[in-house]
């Protein structure tokens, strides 16, 4: 039996200055999944994911990677591993085919596997019209494009991504869901998370909802969204939020 | 691909390769800040002391003044080109947040850390070569050993690279980084022995020149290029071989502790 795509056991993340981003969280995607990560702004969504990839160092658990420990053999999970993360962290200078190729040489690829699939990419995410002008100087889709583009060129076998939605036009975010779900037909594992809950229900099929750095409610789509008020409901439940008497009349 | 990556990975070459790519890509940008600037500063210090007061100036050592002066102008410069390469590629890529790109890749700390020495020392060796062939232009400019040259070069770029990377994790703003040069660099290099011998300094302040790092650096450039040297070479070699272990380690360390670059 093969090892799941992601285990997190018990993770916690304090911050220097002694903020509890991440209580305690534990959870196992099989390979092949499409999880949805729900949880409001600040309940550890993205710490978790920066603590998955590299970017935040865990205090305590343990992180593993199609059964490699993300932190002591850090670098063979992390080629496994494509990140969009929900802020642009991009060279401004630098252009679109650029940043896809540099990301592409930092995993390994060699100069023609790169040009093939940089070329691929700028094609797929319609960026060949820009794929020479500076990034600052793209509008917020097309930005956006280019972050997914960058996670993608390695082929990666885990797809975190991180608010990919965010600030994107409906086109874009059908182009998207296209592609996610026929990589995810493909055996992609793909971890997403997003505060469009109709995106959520529509591409994933395992959820989590995380409140205040812990799992609140995991399950099947079907077993958190198919009570009466659906998603938004349970998600509201999960979190502690109260609904909203005007939408829920 | 899951089970090829259940192999230990060997040195990211192509990794490796791209940093460098990208950070030579990032410095030509600024070909005016990174090259010109320091040519043009090489060049009046070379005309003012080479000309206007070298002429007023006895030979040192048996050189004349500009033959004198020419070495420590070269390493005044390599060590500004190696810091400011490295501290500001290091600072900008925290502040606009693309160092998580390296942090998230398969990149191990000691590829990291070579990528970015690799730019340095080739920042710092194009400066300075640019500078002594305007010392050839100016007849000044002498090599008596060129591996000698090479080795502080490399080395003196190595040190000044790797104390830049340690300000680049370090500082919190364009003030503190700047710090360094203003406080350290600058006036270290003013009095480390460019443009005079111990021997010029009043004995009561001696022990600032023996005190000062800059000035082992300087007199072993000098020594390389014409021969006049004030202390034992091999002095000078050992400290900056223990100057290069400590600096490394330390920021190998930091890079593992995630100092600076993880959350």
């Amino acid at each position: 039996m093969s090892p799941p795509a992601l285990k997190i056991t018990n993770l916690r993340k304090v911050y220097r200055r002694g903020t509890v981003a991440v209580e305690d969280i534990s959870l196992s995607i099989p390979e092949g999944e499409f999880f949805g990560f729900l949880g409001p702004n600040g309940a550890g969504k993205s710490t978790t994911i920066h603590c998955v990839t590299g970017i935040a160092e865990p205090s305590a658990g343990t992180i593993e990677i199609f059964g490699m420990d993300a932190v002591k053999d850090y670098r063979e999970a992390r080629r496994l591993v494509g990140l969009c993360p929900q802020e642009f962290n991009v060279d401004p200078f630098a252009n679109p085919r650029q940043i896809v190729d540099w990301m592409g040489g930092y995993f390994g690829m060699g100069a023609a596997q790169r040009k093939s699939r940089v070329d691929f990419l700028m094609e797929r995410f319609e960026l060949i019209p820009h794929q020479k002008k500076q990034f600052r100087e793209l509008s917020g889709g097309l930005k956006r494009r280019v972050v997914l583009a960058r996670a993608l060129v390695h082929d990666p076998q885990l797809i975190i991504l991180d608010e990919p939605t965010a600030g994107v036009d409906v086109e874009l975010r059908r182009v998207l869901w296209r592609y996610l779900a026929e990589i995810n037909k493909d055996g992609k594992t793909i971890l997403l998370t997003s505060h469009y809950l109709e995106e959520v229900e529509r591409l994933c099929r395992q959820i989590a909802i995380v409140s205040k750095g812990r799992i609140a409610r995991e399950g099947t789509k079907d077993e958190i969204a198919g009570g009466p008020g659906g998603l938004e409901q349970a998600y509201l439940a999960a979190t502690g939020a109260e609904a909203d008497h005007v939408a829920g009349q | 691909m899951i089970m090829e990556a259940n192999r230990k990975l060997g040195v990211n070459w192509i990794g490796l390769n791209t940093m460098v790519r990208r950070e030579v890509s990032r410095m030509m940008r600024v070909p005016i800040q990174a090259f010109v600037a320091p040519w043009i500063s090489a060049l009046l210090f070379i005309f003012i002391f080479g000309f206007v007061v070298g002429g007023r100036i006895d030979q040192i050592g048996g050189h004349r003044y500009l033959e004198f002066v020419l070495p420590g102008i070269v390493m005044m410069n390599v060590v500004n080109a190696a810091f400011l390469q490295s501290s500001s590629a290091i600072y900008f890529s925290r502040f606009i947040r693309f160092i998580e790109e390296t942090l998230v890749a398969p990149l191990s700390y000691a590829e990291m850390i070579a990528g970015s020495l690799s730019v340095v020392v080739l920042r710092a060796s194009v400066t300075g070569v640019g500078i002594l062939v305007m010392g050839v232009c100016f007849g000044a400019a002498h090599v008596q050993s060129w591996p000698l040259l090479l080795f502080w070069l490399v080395s003196v770029s190595a040190v000044f690279g790797l104390l830049g990377i340690i300000v680049g994790l370090w500082s919190k703003s364009f003030e503190q980084l700047n710090m360094p040069v203003v406080f350290f660099l600058t006036p270290l290099s003013m009095v480390g022995g460019v443009f005079n011998t111990v021997e010029m300094l009043p004995a009561w302040l001696r022990w600032l020149a023996w005190a000062n790092p800059f000035f082992y650096f300087i007199n072993g450039i000098r020594g390389a290029m014409i021969g006049f040297d004030e202390t034992p070479p091999g002095l000078g070699i050992g400290l900056t071989l223990i100057s290069l272990v400590v600096l490394g380690g330390t920021v190998w360390r930091l890079y593992a502790k995630g100092y600076g670059l993880r959350e």
